[in-house]
């Protein structure tokens, strides 16, 4: 991996993201057709963010969801003066 | 009704109207602060205060962002003051986490794993991707891990996410990108130890 490849990784979020010139976005694409480390890299940068995204969907827990019900009534009624 | 009317009906004391809006946005608070925090515990601890906190303080909320952000800057609060009290690691400058070579002058740190992992959930369960995705986010210090999961897993833009946390553009960026290097280079170190055979046949 050259010198070019550091400067280039300091680039690759904004090109993964879709947030930089297109001229230099061609230059990037040419340098992954030629450097298979700077390919990993992209590649896998890429997967980090579908992995955190895709992962398993949380949900408020039932018994938290109960809890929660009376605390937050609790506090209103304090808060609007309700009895 | 739109939102920002569900907002003002509980402004004006209207308990129903809150709960539409915790109804709306728990799950997604929830998952969000599960990830910020990578513990279950410390998640319920944190989502229950934040709805606490927004009671008290919804006569402030002024409709400037959406009323889930507007959660999420409480629930990232009240994670700030849990994780300043615990001892964390920083994390090694950038450059280590860039491939061996890529650096001018001696550093050897700078090894990062070039495992060519492709896609793990063609290899994998969701689950064991899960589970090392959770691990390697809560190795990753308070400061990066939250400007990470404010871009990528709430999907704000960089400009949104310096002005949730409070720092500049430019260094929100440093803080997304070293947390990403970071958990990447977590994950291909993973996959290659513990799964490497398996994916090199896939692959």
């Amino acid at each position: 991996m050259a010198r070019k490849c550091e400067e280039f990784i300091k680039g690759l979020a904004d090109y993964i993201d879709g947030d930089i010139e297109p001229e230099l976005c061609d230059e990037i694409e040419k340098h992954i057709g030629k450097c298979n480390n700077c390919r990993i890299m992209v590649d896998t940068m890429r997967q980090t963010v579908s992995l955190c995204r895709e992962g398993k969907e949380e949900r408020l827990p039932e018994a938290l969801e109960r809890k929660l019900t009376g605390m937050l009534k609790e506090r209103w009624d304090k808060k609007f003066g309700h009895s | 009704m739109n939102e920002i009317e569900i907002v003002k009906r509980a402004q004006a004391g209207d308990f129903g109207a809150f709960t539409e809006l915790v109804n709306a946005h728990k799950d997604k608070l929830y998952a969000f602060v599960r990830k910020l925090t990578g513990d279950p515990e410390d998640t319920n601890d944190i989502v229950q205060d934040t709805f606490l906190k927004a009671i008290d303080k919804i006569d402030q909320f002024r409709g400037e962002s959406s009323f889930g952000t507007w959660l999420t800057s409480i629930a990232l609060n009240q994670a700030r003051g849990m994780f300043a009290k615990r001892k964390q690691t920083d994390l090694r400058p950038l450059e280590d986490y860039l491939p061996a070579g890529a650096t001018n002058g001696p550093n050897p740190l700078a090894n990062a794993s070039l495992f060519d992992w492709r896609d793990p959930l063609s290899v994998l369960e969701a689950a064991e991707i899960n589970e090392l995705v959770e691990e390697g986010l809560a190795g990753i210090p308070f400061k990066y891990r939250e400007a990470f999961l404010l871009r990528y897993v709430e999907e704000m833009s960089v400009k949104e996410v310096a002005a949730t946390i409070g720092q500049s553009e430019a260094a929100t960026k440093s803080r997304i990108l070293r947390a990403r290097l970071a958990l990447r280079d977590f994950l291909s170190r993973r996959f290659e130890g513990n799964y490497g055979e398996k994916m090199r046949r896939v692959h």
